[in-house]
């Protein structure tokens, strides 16, 4: 025993170092453990709140652009506003009653502050200033003025861990706008303004700065959300399939207000999966 | 406690601070981040007890990661920078009783012994923790940018770090 003891003191720094490294590998490969990144994550209780209180003073930076670039926003979408007005005029000019139209909305948001945010791992994450208190839950879409911006991961009472869109592992669905080709878009590292939109069908027709939407296939995101423009074709070797260089819509390095979706049929949906499975 | 322990004292949370707050969000030209969190590791005295060494460097990666959703980078980086700490010091300075508890700032090395050994780190520390974080081949051009453009930041950053903050000389050298 004295022995032992005396051969453990003797080398105790190798088994110190042996246990660090060893915890450091469990960290790393652990990282996209659910119940490791609510303990370890910017969501946590002590790094949320530091993050927030920063905030207070980093969340007026970049302050004009974003004020411009919801300006340019509320400019469409009050075009928008003017056209459908317009169009709906019309119609009910052609038919004076409408039989049961449904106007119930499916998707609510939920603002929420950007307190932190990366660019330049290869996962990207945001953390924001609103958590489950807030009706928050894993799963959920982030949009802001411009685009796409992620998917809630991880929430804590008062702090939530968005995964990015520039996070190489996550795919998101998308399609040509006003067209019927759906593909995947995935950022491959480094430029944060651009990512690829994989799995075209080669059949599909597209031009340079054709705009690209969320699909709609999933209760993450509605259909028809910024996603980005077309830049151009990527050459590959595999030729049943596309992929196209795509510039994204929002501007990540200067995120400040987002939106989280929440979808009222989710857990309806979801159920429905679930009997999907249980049947196969 | 002399002066060199309060002033590692102090900046264990001001560089934590410091790097997760402003630095992480600084990247140059898309390819040079800063890391200023690891002058901790370099200020601390040469034949500092290995485990205290080893537990400092690898708590101070550990929160740097919490902060920066990176779980295992930086507290492995940090464990490694810490491990050949003391092999890259004695490869450009003496080994000799003057520098056994040497605290290693520009004041007490000179510039010259200084800029090799805090060249050496920061290259160091920049190779693995993008090393780890990509762990790649596919990558490898990447990880070599990354690592020279933020090793070139990282070193002047720290040069000017070294130049504010009192030397520790006093402490430890005769």
């Amino acid at each position: 025993m004295r022995n032992l003891l005396n051969f453990l003191i003797r080398y105790s720094t190798w088994f110190v170092f042996a246990i660090y490294v060893l915890l450091s590998c469990i960290l790393l490969t652990q990282r996209d453990d659910y119940h490791a990144s609510v303990m370890f994550s910017s969501a946590n209780a002590v790094s949320g709140s530091v993050f927030r209180s920063a905030s207070t003073v980093t969340g007026y930076f970049n302050l004009l652009s974003i004020n411009r670039r919801l300006q340019e926003s509320n400019a469409s979408l009050e075009n928008e506003i003017l056209n459908l007005r317009n169009q709906l005029a019309e119609y009910k000019a052609i038919v004076s009653d409408t039989v049961d139209v449904r106007s119930e909305r499916r998707f609510d948001y939920v603002l929420a502050s950007v307190v932190n945010n990366s660019t330049r791992h290869p996962k990207n994450y945001i953390t924001l200033n609103r958590g489950t208190e807030d009706g928050i839950q894993p799963g959920m879409g982030v949009v802001d003025q411009s685009g796409i911006v992620g998917i809630v991961n991880v929430a804590g009472p008062h702090t939530s861990r968005v995964i990015s869109v520039l996070n190489e592992t996550q795919h998101f669905s998308v399609k040509l706008k006003d067209t019927p080709y759906v593909g995947s878009l995935h950022w491959k590292g480094m430029d944060p303004n651009v990512a690829y939109m994989e799995e075209v069908p080669r059949h599909a027709k597209y031009n340079i700065g054709d705009t690209v939407v969320t699909s709609g296939f999933s209760t993450t995101f509605p259909y028809g959300i910024n996603v980005g423009t077309v830049m151009n074709r990527v050459k590959l070797s595999d030729d049943n399939f596309y992929v196209l260089k795509v510039k994204l819509s929002s501007d990540f390095k200067a995120l400040s207000t987002v939106r989280v979706i929440k979808d009222i049929y989710k857990a309806e949906l979801d159920s429905l999966t679930k009997f999907d499975i249980i049947t196969d | 406690m002399n002066k060199n322990s309060i002033i590692l004292i102090v900046l264990f949370p001001v560089l934590v601070l410091l790097q997760v707050l402003i630095f992480n969000h600084i990247i140059l030209f898309n390819f040079a981040v800063p890391f200023i969190f690891i002058y901790f590791i370099i200020r601390l005295p040469i034949g500092l007890n290995k485990n205290i060494l080893f537990t400092l460097s690898f708590l101070l990666g550990f929160i740097v990661d919490i902060f920066s959703d990176t779980p295992g980078v930086n507290s492995l980086s940090s464990l490694i920078l810490s491990a050949v700490k003391t092999p890259i010091f004695y490869a450009y300075v003496p080994r000799d009783d003057k520098t056994k508890f040497i605290v290693p700032t520009i004041e007490s090395l000179g510039w010259q012994n200084y800029s090799k050994y805090l060249l050496t780190m920061s290259a160091v520390f920049c190779f693995c923790c993008f090393s780890i974080e990509f762990f790649s081949y596919a990558s490898i051009k990447n990880i070599a940018l990354l690592t020279l453009g933020s090793t070139i930041i990282t070193f002047c950053l720290l040069y000017g770090v070294d130049c504010l903050l009192p030397s520790g000389k006093s402490a430890y050298s005769s």
